[in-house]
């Protein structure tokens, strides 16, 4: 009897071994992952770090919204003059 | 109650006159004397009409600053004599704080407040002011006293004096600045001088930009006339200083709720303040140089007083015994020290690991972390460390890097710029790069890799093991200092070391009892290889003189060269790996810090390398061999333990004869040549990054298997 509780609590602790083993496993994949993701921003960053500019702070001073908000009016009159000289242009 | 005289020199004051003398009928000042010196203005009107204001006229001939506030002195009768400028309001509650800093000690002789920016202040005064008179303030910001040692700075726009000490001390009858000659002989005196924010006066120079300009050349003449100083100049250092006060006032105004627009008017303005300034203060600390008309031309009081006095360093005559100097009184102001994180450890100990786990030592990937110090362009230690972390990460193992930056070297660089410096300077790195621990976020293995990398380290919890790349023995880096003792500690901690040489793990192991492993620095042989294209020649020596690292024993590797150029006057000599050409007794070509490629290609034109190292030995010379290129390095020290006592190295004791004579041999015996040529050329070629890797993997995998031990 007292072979079969070892048995059965050696089968227990093997079984729990290979659950932190996967655990583990995953851990490893998720930091893997993480690590990836933070590598590709700060390779997607560079000229932003390069130059220091937080562009996360610059919007946030005042007036960035409006100049923003400027810069695309600007670039809809743009847009909409080129458009608009496209169909002439096609139309001639 | 102390009895309370106050004395304002006045001419022409009628601007601020009559609302000073409002003041100072609130604050109940016992006595109030005005002196004028030809006032044309109100200014005598409005005193005859105050009450109990005594007035006294001089001719204005007779006005000098120390003289007249003498003579003020002397027709008053307070204990305390209170001086203010016509320009300069009491706050209220002024004279309450004078006279309870005359409270604090006996000892204090005089007594000052901060000079509060009117609202019409520009903000470069304002800011200046404000920063300036905080700098006095005690600890908590409330008044505090000052001794021997301390700044003597006294400003008579707003100060005040113990009669018995002006009795002893007088101002000096000097053209400006008596109240700070005043104040270092008082300090110099045994006497003490208090500050306190509450003697505060609304005081300010609205001046134009030319205005300031022409006020800064009066008053650095002046301090130059009582102190001797003499304002430097340096254009650079200047237009540093300029753009630093610059942006110093707009964040001022930022703080101050000031619009952008008003902020840009005013940045230009602040560069013609602050550059102006630099300029005209330089220029009075020199006055004495400039023709008597410029000075006259120059100076906003249009005085010409001739060249400035020399200050006697001895001092006046008659100057008072000088007092045992009182230690100043210096808040807790560091953000961060230098070694902070050793301390913690010394401390409090090291983070606690994680618990181990069964087979973690086996686990084909391995999260490791690497700590590293902040590194420059051709750094060897870093291209060892890179190289290796570019080997396992390719292994699959998933690893980032940490800078712990104590000096803050990197300041400016932010992690992507990092990050794409390993890429470019060293090895290819695909993970991320992190600057400092804020990020922290556990490893199965942390590496420190320098001794100033070992305590930041050691502080890093969620860890499973910690290991230390040793690449050298950075004690003998320094002389006895605290970084001496400190890299020496760095060994202690109970990291698995990982040495780049059997002799440094040995090392380790005895003098430390440190675990440890070794592993062989590789060579990149893509680069370094014998070269058909190349031809040898059969009189060259090369040597890495790099003379700013103190290890390489570049004196006396020069004094071997010396004695050989003496013993063969046809050698070629050509030294490498340092900007500064040493001074030599003999002729040489300056090869300054080569990259890889040339390196590659000089060491095969050459016939002898010569590399000397007091410490590990460095790939330098398995580079050396790896192109053919027979190489004398330093016997006793670490070679041995990697290439045996008669290996493909030529190895000389640290004795400038000796070397001279081995490399000599090398030059003269083809056949000794050929043979140390061959033999390097077979040793290195099994050295490479990828077995230095395996190496380190496997250090690191014993570094979790020592932990994984504690389960037992």
């Amino acid at each position: 009897m007292s072979v079969t509780e070892t048995d059965s609590e050696q089968a227990e602790i093997e079984q729990l071994r290979a659950r932190v083993a996967a655990l583990e496993t995953e851990l490893v994949e998720q930091a893997a992952r993480t690590e990836r993701i933070v590598a590709q921003a700060q390779e997607r960053t560079y000229w932003l770090d390069r130059w220091h500019l937080d562009l996360n702070a610059l919007m946030r001073k005042p007036g960035a919204s409006q100049f923003r908000a400027l810069l695309r009016g600007v670039r809809f009159f743009v847009r909409g003059a080129k458009k608009v000289k496209r169909t002439l242009l096609r139309g001639s | 109650m102390s009895r309370v005289s106050v004395v304002i020199p006045v001419k022409d004051g009628e601007r601020y006159l009559a609302e000073l003398l409002d003041a100072l009928a609130r604050e109940r000042a016992d006595e109030v004397l005005v002196i004028d010196s030809g006032s044309r203005d109100r200014s005598l009107e409005l005193v005859r009409a105050a009450d109990g204001v005594e007035l006294l006229e001089i001719p204005p001939h007779e006005f000098g600053h120390g003289r007249t506030r003498n003579l003020g002195a002397e027709r008053t009768s307070g204990e305390l004599i209170c001086f203010l400028t016509q320009d300069a309001t009491p706050a209220p509650g002024w004279l309450d704080a004078v006279r309870d800093a005359f409270a604090l000690d006996e000892r204090v002789g005089a007594v000052f407040g901060p000079h509060l920016p009117r609202e019409q202040t520009s903000p470069m005064i304002a800011r200046e002011l404000e920063q300036f008179f905080a700098g006095f303030a005690g600890p908590d910001g409330g008044p505090a006293l000052h001794g021997p040692g301390d700044e003597p700075f006294l400003s008579n726009v707003n100060a005040a004096y113990r009669r018995d000490a002006w009795e002893q001390l007088r101002f000096r009858d000097v053209p400006y600045a008596e109240d700070q000659a005043f104040g270092r002989d008082l300090l110099a005196a045994g006497w003490l001088k208090a500050y306190h924010p509450g003697a505060a006066v609304l005081h300010a120079h609205d001046y134009g930009p030319v205005e300031f300009m022409r006020r800064y050349f009066d008053e650095y003449r002046g301090l130059r006339a009582t102190t001797g100083h003499v304002e430097a100049f340096r254009p650079l250092g200047a237009l540093r200083t300029v753009r630093a006060e610059t942006a110093a006032d707009l964040r001022w105004l930022k703080q101050q709720g000031v619009p952008v627009g008003k902020r840009a008017r005013w940045a230009a303005r602040a560069g013609v303040h602050h550059g102006g300034r630099r300029v005209f203060s330089a220029l009075g600390s020199r006055a004495d140089r400039l023709p008597a008309g410029v000075r006259e031309r120059l100076s906003l009081e249009r005085r010409d007083d001739g060249a400035a006095p020399v200050v006697d360093p001895a001092g006046p005559a008659g100057d008072p015994p000088v007092a045992p100097p009182r230690g100043r009184a210096i808040p807790v102001r560091r953000a961060a020290s230098d070694y902070a994180e050793a301390a913690r450890v010394l401390r409090d100990g090291p983070a606690p690991l994680l618990d181990p786990l069964p087979g973690m030592a086996e686990r084909e990937r391995l999260r490791l972390a690497l700590v590293v110090p902040p590194w420059r362009r051709g750094s060897g230690g870093h291209n060892t460390l890179f190289q290796l972390l570019s080997r396992l990460e390719r292994r699959g193992h998933v690893c980032s890097v940490w800078l712990s930056d104590l000096h803050g070297e990197t300041g400016n660089r932010w992690p992507a710029v990092l990050r794409e410096e390993i890429n470019a300077w060293f090895a290819p790195f695909e993970g991320p790069v992190y600057k400092g621990f804020d990020d922290w976020h556990g490893a199965d293995v942390a590496m420190a890799t320098g001794w100033q990398t070992v305590h930041p380290a050691l502080l890093l919890g969620n860890c499973r093991a910690r290991a230390y790349i040793v690449n050298d023995h950075e004690p003998e880096f320094f002389p006895t200092s605290t970084e001496y003792r400190l890299a020496e500690d760095s060994y202690r901690h109970g990291m698995h070391c990982i040495a780049a040489s059997p002799w440094l793990r040995d090392l380790v192991a005895e003098r430390y009892g440190a675990s440890a492993d070794a592993f062989q620095l590789g060579v990149d042989h893509a680069i370094y290889e014998p070269r058909a294209d190349v031809t040898r020649r059969r009189d060259t020596v090369v040597y890495y003189a790099r003379h700013s690292t103190d290890r390489r024993a570049v004196p006396i590797g020069l004094m071997a060269l010396d004695e050989l150029y003496r013993r063969r006057p046809d050698t070629r000599i050509v030294l490498f790996g340092t900007d500064r050409p040493p001074r030599t007794a003999f002729p040489y070509e300056h090869c300054d810090v080569l990259s890889a490629p040339q390196l590659a290609a000089v060491y095969n034109e050459a016939t002898v390398g010569l590399c000397l190292s007091l410490t590990n030995f460095s790939l330098m010379p398995k580079e050396m061999l790896a192109c053919g290129l027979p190489c004398v390095e330093l016997a006793g020290v670490s070679a041995e333990s990697i290439f045996g006592a008669d290996g493909p190295l030529a190895l000389a004791p640290l004795d400038p004869l000796e070397l001279a004579r081995t490399i000599e041999r090398l030059l003269d015996d083809p056949a000794e040549w050929e043979r140390r040529s061959q033999a390097g050329i077979d040793f290195v070629a099994s050295h490479t990054w990828d077995v230095a890797t395996d190496e380190v993997e496997a250090g690191l995998r014993h570094a979790l298997r020592e932990r994984e031990a504690l389960l037992v």
